[in-house]
């Protein structure tokens, strides 16, 4: 028999705070007119519970735009690791979303499947400053009765529920929520508050069913990735095609930025010297930087494959020159080269990037595109 | 984390978004998704504009030059700013270092006292109209009026323009003699409804990016969109019909165009007689631009002009778009009555979807000039000269106010270098890389006894100056933008000012009450109180009505008016709209033999004017780290050129050596160089002929020459 569980909603803000006192909380807040946001909470009742599914990205909480990653003074030896170690609970986040970190939890952490790196078939690969994050966040997210128009999950099996890979799953019973816990964190958090929950039973499941049942009816759009990944192995999909769809992007990076799968950052290091009033700051080498500088960090910040620069090499030389290789890199990437690696495409249909294009190209848009107008 | 809903602080568009603020450490932006501008989207400038708020080259304390006491005319210069090529990648370091032995740090209250001192001693000598004061685009509302109370009431002169010169005021002249208002007449939202797009000299999709979207948009849902362009840059490649007319024709286009309407009968006759005046002498002019005679002038073929005359005319949702393109040039108001006259020809204005669209380039450029940091006018545009306008001023500010309209911002170097202007009073602006024929400005600023520099970096205007005053940012203030469709919109602080900087507004009062005048503002609100009272257009816009919803349009009349949405319905603003006849005038300088292609001017989508916000992001610096000129693949066969070969490119005024790019996207003899780079400045090229109302140089157009630099080494960054 399963171990799951019953929250009833009135319980709900008395558990978070509780966990609030151990850990920072973050969840869905009203932004400005009708904008939601994740932030740390301040007042827990004000909560959005009522936040649309797919709502900005929390992606940031483990992977966040700028990063700092060390300090050093350069007079001294030790160099200060910035690390960052804060305890956090994520509340409110999507199935989508989770998945989404479990496949970057794969590409930051485990070994790579393929044979990318031949030499060292089983090196593992370890980003710290990612993983300190994220072992330090507890998720817990909430299954999708009402998808928006722009979700797609349903088409990529990363929604509206997940089956595991999940620390705690809500579900919204109306009255109460069905709680599932799939993680040792998200049994701590559960168990540590037992007294909050109650068994599940055969009426609980019978509702949880009824209710993804039909929130798998509400979904707008049916995208088949698998279908256009064929088609472009085929070779079906011609460059004049993608020449047309890289005329349409602005070079803004949104789809990147706010997509919950991508990862892409750049490195850069600054160094501060004491010259008065104000010390100038220069990204170049460390060490370089030493001229004349005291003191040096290196950050990394968000970057994406869309942008000329990003493959600039040290001779000046840009391979993808040419925003269609851009953009065709981008598309690539998602649905070839990562169902190769981790044996999922690189998108979990969350639909942000179809609410940010401005060009009107995003997954779904084009994936459509190509399944009605490339036979 | 914290996010605090703000507006973006480059263009003129005003999309919203959040700045995430994590234990005072600005930390990242993301979209407003509701936002009616960007709708969850933002572009790259956008997107990274959280990256120069906290960079360790903010001012943070005033700074008053050493020996500034016998540094008065001309003897102890400081050195010029280095045009040489900055460092490597990421933030150019060049850019930032500033020669520290010439600035001493001090407290507020010494420099404030020192700046009053020297003012009033100006002030006393030469009189008020030997001080000028330059406001900022990029400062609030509430900054722009007090700096234009500042100069008027506190200094007594009406000596106060800001860079709109350089952008719009072309707009302004050419559209209140027609119109009888200089402002975008429709909104945003209506774009993507439109059937028909023209876009006149306008990179939209570059420089306006989150318009570009509604355009795009438009075109999802079918809309025909023409652009009329000499470069091929993204908008021209998604529309329908590309005009590559040369640069500094548009009057000849935009008459030819209308030549076809009158002649075909596509005209709406009885909106002429309704709506406008001056029909027949107008026709009369227009006559003489057959399609043949503007193929000749612009190089574009007559049935292309047929095309697009046909298809603006037929459809009765038409969208006109001009910027930068129509209004940089010495016919600069002209070009802009042309538009003016097809959209009344067409009866394309007064109702949504339709219109005269000029899009302002800055955030708040539009803001700056309703408040009337602009010589000729108040707050609202309420004319200097005009009586009775100036005793409601008198009577608000208490102070009897000057008559006479002053000088514009190129007038005030040129004054400056005929000792006629003793000091300058600059805030937020950066003319040694913005303003036409740098030589000529940095002489005229060497020239000047006293000079403050207001900004948020050592900018290369700064190093001139005599003191230096350190300035919030847009994150670290309150107060309010005027995006390009005049919708008024709140900015939030976000975290507090670095060091010891102060937001605008506050130097601004502490320094008139140093004056003897007493600006006494408890916060930003109180001062928009007073904009509201004192000017029609923004009665009924105040801070509570804006934290509710996403701004108020002006004309906003009173607390319960909605905002406007479009202007000019059922009347235009001056009554009657007025058809002025223009003449196509060819550009001051031609190419010629010496110097034979044409060189126009323009931003780049990854940095941002001067360069002192983007030049300081990594993300955008890397994209764009120099200064690339493109060229025409043909025209770079000839000189033998080769792409990314160092090249140097010289006008009669100067040159600059720079990297090629040679392209298909630019027409053969001509040429376009991006004005953000101090180290390549573009505009120590441009020329600095007027337009002879509006007093904006003619950025678009000079005559230039190209050669290959010899040793040609790749491009190395
Ligand atoms: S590609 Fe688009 S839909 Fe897919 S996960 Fe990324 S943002 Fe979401
Ligand atoms: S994509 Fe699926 S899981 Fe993600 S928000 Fe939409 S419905 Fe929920
Ligand atoms: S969001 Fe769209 S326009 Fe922007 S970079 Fe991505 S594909 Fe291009
Ligand atoms: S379009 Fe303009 S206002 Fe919008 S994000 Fe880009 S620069 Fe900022």
């Amino acid at each position: 028999m399963k171990k799951d569980l019953i929250l009833n909603k009135n319980y709900l803000s008395y558990w978070l705070r509780q966990l609030r006192k151990e850990m920072q909380l973050i969840g869905p807040m009203r932004g400005f007119k009708g904008d939601f946001v994740f932030k740390s909470i301040g007042q827990i009742h004000e909560i959005s519970l009522d936040c649309p599914a797919s709502a900005p990205l929390p992606k940031e909480f483990v992977f966040p735009h700028v990063e700092e990653m060390f300090e050093k003074v350069f007079s001294e030896q030790e160099i200060k690791d910035l690390q960052n170690n804060d305890k956090r609970i994520i509340f409110g986040i999507r199935p989508c979303d989770m998945s989404a970190i479990n496949l970057i939890d794969r590409f930051y952490s485990s070994k790579f499947e393929s044979s990318y790196d031949l030499a060292h078939p089983n090196r593992k690969s370890e980003d710290s400053y990612y993983m300190a994050r994220r072992r330090n966040t507890v998720f817990i997210s909430i299954g999708c009765n009402n998808p928006d128009p722009t979700c797609f999950c349903n088409s990529v099996g990363t929604g509206p529920f997940l089956e595991s890979g999940f620390d705690v799953q809500l579900t919204d019973l109306g009255d109460r929520y069905f709680v599932q816990t799939g993680s040792k964190a998200g049994k701590t958090i559960t168990n540590s508050y037992r007294y909050l929950f109650e068994e599940a039973q055969r009426q609980d499941y019978d509702d949880q069913y009824e209710i993804m049942l039909s929130a798998l009816t509400k979904f707008e759009k049916r995208i088949n990735l698998e279908e256009t990944r064929q088609k472009i192995l085929a070779g079906k999909v011609r460059d004049s095609f993608w020449e047309w769809v890289s005329t349409r992007c602005f070079e803004c990076g949104g789809c990147v930025y706010e997509c919950p799968v991508c990862t892409c950052f750049n490195i850069v290091e600054r160094t501060e010297t004491d010259k008065s009033p104000r010390p100038p700051l220069r990204a170049m080498a460390f060490t370089k930087g030493g001229q004349g500088g005291i003191k040096g960090k290196r950050i990394r910040i968000w970057d994406t494959c869309f942008f000329k620069g990003f493959t600039r090499m040290a001779g000046g030389n840009i391979p993808a020159e040419k925003k269609v290789m851009r953009t065709k890199r981008w598309w690539f990437h998602k649905l070839l080269y990562y169902p190769e690696q981790f044996k999922r495409f690189g998108c979990v249909g969350c639909g942000r990037c179809t609410i940010t294009c401005p060009g009107r190209i995003d997954i779904a848009t084009i994936s459509q595109k190509i399944k009605v107008e490339i036979k | 984390m914290e996010k605090v809903p703000t507006i973006c602080p480059y263009c003129g568009c005003g999309c919203g978004l959040y700045l995430h603020v994590d234990k005072g450490i600005i930390c990242g932006v993301s979209p407003s998704r509701n936002h009616p501008v960007s709708k969850g989207s933002l572009c790259v400038k956008g997107w990274n504009c959280y990256e120069f708020i906290q960079h360790p080259d903010r001012l943070t304390k005033p700074l008053i030059r050493i020996n500034s006491k016998e540094h008065t005319t001309s003897k102890k210069n400081p050195p010029l700013p280095p045009f040489s090529k900055g460092g490597r990648g990421g933030i150019n370091s060049s850019l930032v270092t500033h020669n520290s032995s010439l600035f001493r740090e001090a407290s507020w209250d010494e420099a404030l006292s020192y700046i009053a001192k020297k003012l009033t001693k100006i002030k006393n000598t030469s009189g008020p109209d030997s001080i000028g004061v330059l406001s900022s685009a990029k400062c609030t509302n509430e900054e722009n009026y007090l700096m234009m109370k500042f100069a008027r009431a506190v200094l007594g002169t009406n000596n106060i323009d800001h860079c709109a010169r350089l952008c719009h005021s072309s707009t302004l002249g050419g559209l209140a003699s027609t119109f009888g208002s200089g402002a975008m007449t429709n909104s945003i939202s209506e774009i993507a409804d439109a059937r028909v797009i023209f876009v006149i000299g306008s990179n939209t999709t570059e420089q306006h990016p989150m318009i570009g979207m509604h355009m795009l948009d438009a075109v999802n849902r079918g809309a025909i969109l023409m652009v009329a362009d000499p470069r091929r840059n993204m908008i021209a490649e998604l529309a329908h019909i590309h005009l590559k007319h040369k640069s500094g024709t548009d009057v000849a286009l935009l008459n030819s165009i209308m030549n076809v309407i009158i002649n075909e009968g596509l005209v709406d006759i009885a909106f002429i007689k309704r709506r406008t005046e001056n029909f027949d002498e107008f026709e009369k002019v227009i006559s003489k631009y057959s399609p043949d005679i503007g193929e000749a002038i612009t190089g574009v073929s007559a049935d292309d002009i047929r095309k697009v005359a046909r298809m603006y005319a037929a459809e009765t949702r038409s969208m006109l778009f001009f910027s930068m393109g129509i209004t940089q040039h010495i016919t600069g108001v002209d070009n802009v009555r042309a538009c003016a006259n097809l959209a009344m020809l067409t009866a394309h204005v007064g109702h949504a979807m339709t219109g005269l669209n000029p899009l302002r380039g800055q955030n708040n450029v539009q803001g700056s000039c309703d408040m009337g940091a602009i010589p000729e006018v108040y707050s609202g545009y309420q004319n200097v000269k005009d009586a009775s306008a100036r005793k409601k001023f008198e009577a608000a500010w208490g102070v009897s106010l000057p008559k006479k309209s002053g000088l514009t911002l190129i007038e005030m170097l040129n004054a400056s270098r005929r000792n006629k202007l003793k000091a300058m009073y600059i805030m937020g602006e950066n003319p040694v890389i913005s303003d036409p024929d740098v030589k000529h400005t940095i002489e005229a600023l060497k020239k000047l006894n006293f000079l403050i520099v207001q900004d948020i970096f050592m900018t290369e205007t700064a190093k001139f100056a005599h003191v230096v005053l350190p300035a919030a940012s847009f994150a670290e203030k309150e107060g309010t933008f005027t995006n390009t469709e005049r919708r008024v919109q709140k900015i939030r602080k976000a975290i507090e000012p670095a060091g010891k900087a102060m937001p605008d507004w506050q130097i601004i009062c502490e320094l008139s009450k140093k004056m003897g005048y007493n600006m006494d503002y408890k916060a930003p609100y109180e001062v928009m109180e007073e904009i509201a009272l004192l000017t029609p257009s923004y009665r009924g816009i105040l801070h509570h009505r804006l934290d509710d919803g996403y701004g108020l349009q002006w004309p906003c009349t009173d607390v319960n008016h909605p905002g406007t949405q479009f202007l000019h319905r059922k009347k235009f603003a001056r009554g009657l709209g007025s058809f002025i006849p223009v003449h196509y005038l060819p550009p001051d300088e031609q190419p010629d033999e010496k110097y034979p292609f044409i060189l126009t001017t323009g931003r780049s989508y990854f940095q941002y004017h001067t360069g002192t916000m983007t030049r300081r992001t990594t993300t955008l610096e890397r994209e764009q780290p120099e200064c690339t000129v493109e060229i025409n693949a043909e025209d770079a066969e000839q000189f033998g050129i080769k792409n990314r070969a160092k090249i140097k490119v010289s006008t009669r005024r100067g040159s600059i050596e720079a990297v090629a790019d040679v392209t298909d996207k630019i027409i053969p003899g001509t040429i376009f160089i991006p004005f953000h780079f101090h180290e390549a400045s573009a505009n120590v090229l441009t020329n600095p002929a007027l337009d002879p109302y509006a007093k904006i140089p003619e950025y678009k157009v000079c005559a230039a020459k190209v050669e290959r630099i010899h040793e040609e080494r790749p491009y190395i960054k």
